[in-house]
């Protein structure tokens, strides 16, 4: 292993740090395939359903949604701050952001499960055979939207779980790490993370916000 | 500093148009709310990939990669909605 890379493919570490960012945005795009294919479903259902879609909207709780929205655009910013200090070697700071980071995405899924907890409670979650008790108009096709919805939020979530699991990972192979390695760690999960928040930024006034 | 400043600048920004979108959910725009929110959403993803994800100075091969994404997602909407509305549905 050469002290200048991290691997014998590349002669300079300007052209590894190039080809770490192009693989991470191959990636990122690979991903908003995958969201788009669901973001899609979800936008021909609204306009075919658009009155059912609007209807059983107003059941999710904006507050939430809104408070949850707040809190991932934290944690991207955190994030941030965080590739920041990790150029400037500033390691103390980059390890303080890195961390709040991570718990902000905790707090995340943990509102997040709070409002999964009140749908299933007020009986709109069919999923997992869960009861569907939902008495406004059209419910089978509320019952579509709530499907969707569990899916396009449940997959966010999970993509913000594995964040959280390389975030804390990296966190505890930061002592045995040199400074190039902790940087281009950092990059890497840094866009994967901000991939992540960007879904997030369309799903909210997507599922949240039709027809308040 | 003035890195930071540019992250604070665009934090601030992501939290205003949040609070522009929440707000504007609660007036009837006659049917433009929905375009609000998408234009809204697409305004926080670019400052999001510009100044947190340095997409700006990033160079042409991160470029090549969002394009390449965005050719493909609008080759799938576009077959997709031409489609269903050229279907008269």
């Amino acid at each position: 292993m050469s002290a200048s890379t991290r691997s014998v493919a590349f002669d300079t570490p300007a052209r590894e740090k190039a080809a770490d960012a192009f693989g991470m945005w191959v990636f990122v795009g690979s991903e908003a395939m995958l969201f788009g294919a669901v973001m899609l479903v979800f936008f021909v259902a609204r306009v075919s359903y658009g009155p059912a879609f609007a209807a059983a909207s107003k059941h999710l709780s904006l507050t939430l949604g809104t408070l949850n929205t707040a809190v991932l655009i934290t944690s991207s910013f955190t994030m941030a701050l965080a590739h920041f200090y990790s150029d400037a070697r500033r390691w103390r700071a980059a390890v303080g952001t890195l961390a709040a980071t991570a718990l902000l995405g905790i707090a995340f899924l943990a509102i997040k499960g709070t409002e999964y907890a009140m749908e299933f409670h007020e009986g709109i979650a069919p999923v997992l055979g869960a009861p569907f008790t939902f008495d406004g108009p059209d419910p089978v096709h509320a019952a579509f939207f709530f499907g969707l919805y569990f899916t396009m939020t449940a997959l966010h979530g999970l993509h913000l779980a594995c964040g959280i699991i390389v975030v804390a990972g990296l966190l505890a192979l930061w002592r045995g790490a040199d400074a190039s390695s902790r940087k281009r760690r950092v990059q890497a999960v840094g866009l994967y993370w901000h991939f992540v928040d960007v879904v997030w930024v369309f799903l909210f006034p997507v599922l949240y916000l039709i027809n308040r | 500093m003035s890195e930071i400043r540019k992250l604070a600048v665009a934090y601030v920004s992501l939290l205003l148009l949040l609070a522009l979108t929440v707000g504007s959910s609660f007036f009837d725009l006659g049917g433009f709310n929905s375009g609000l929110n998408l234009a809204i959403a697409v305004a926080k993803a670019v400052i999001i990939a510009t100044l947190f994800m340095h997409l700006a100075t990033a160079g042409t091969l991160p470029r090549l990669a969002v394009a390449a994404a965005g050719l493909w997602l609008a080759i799938l909407f576009g077959l997709t909605l031409a489609g269903q509305w050229g279907n008269g549905s």
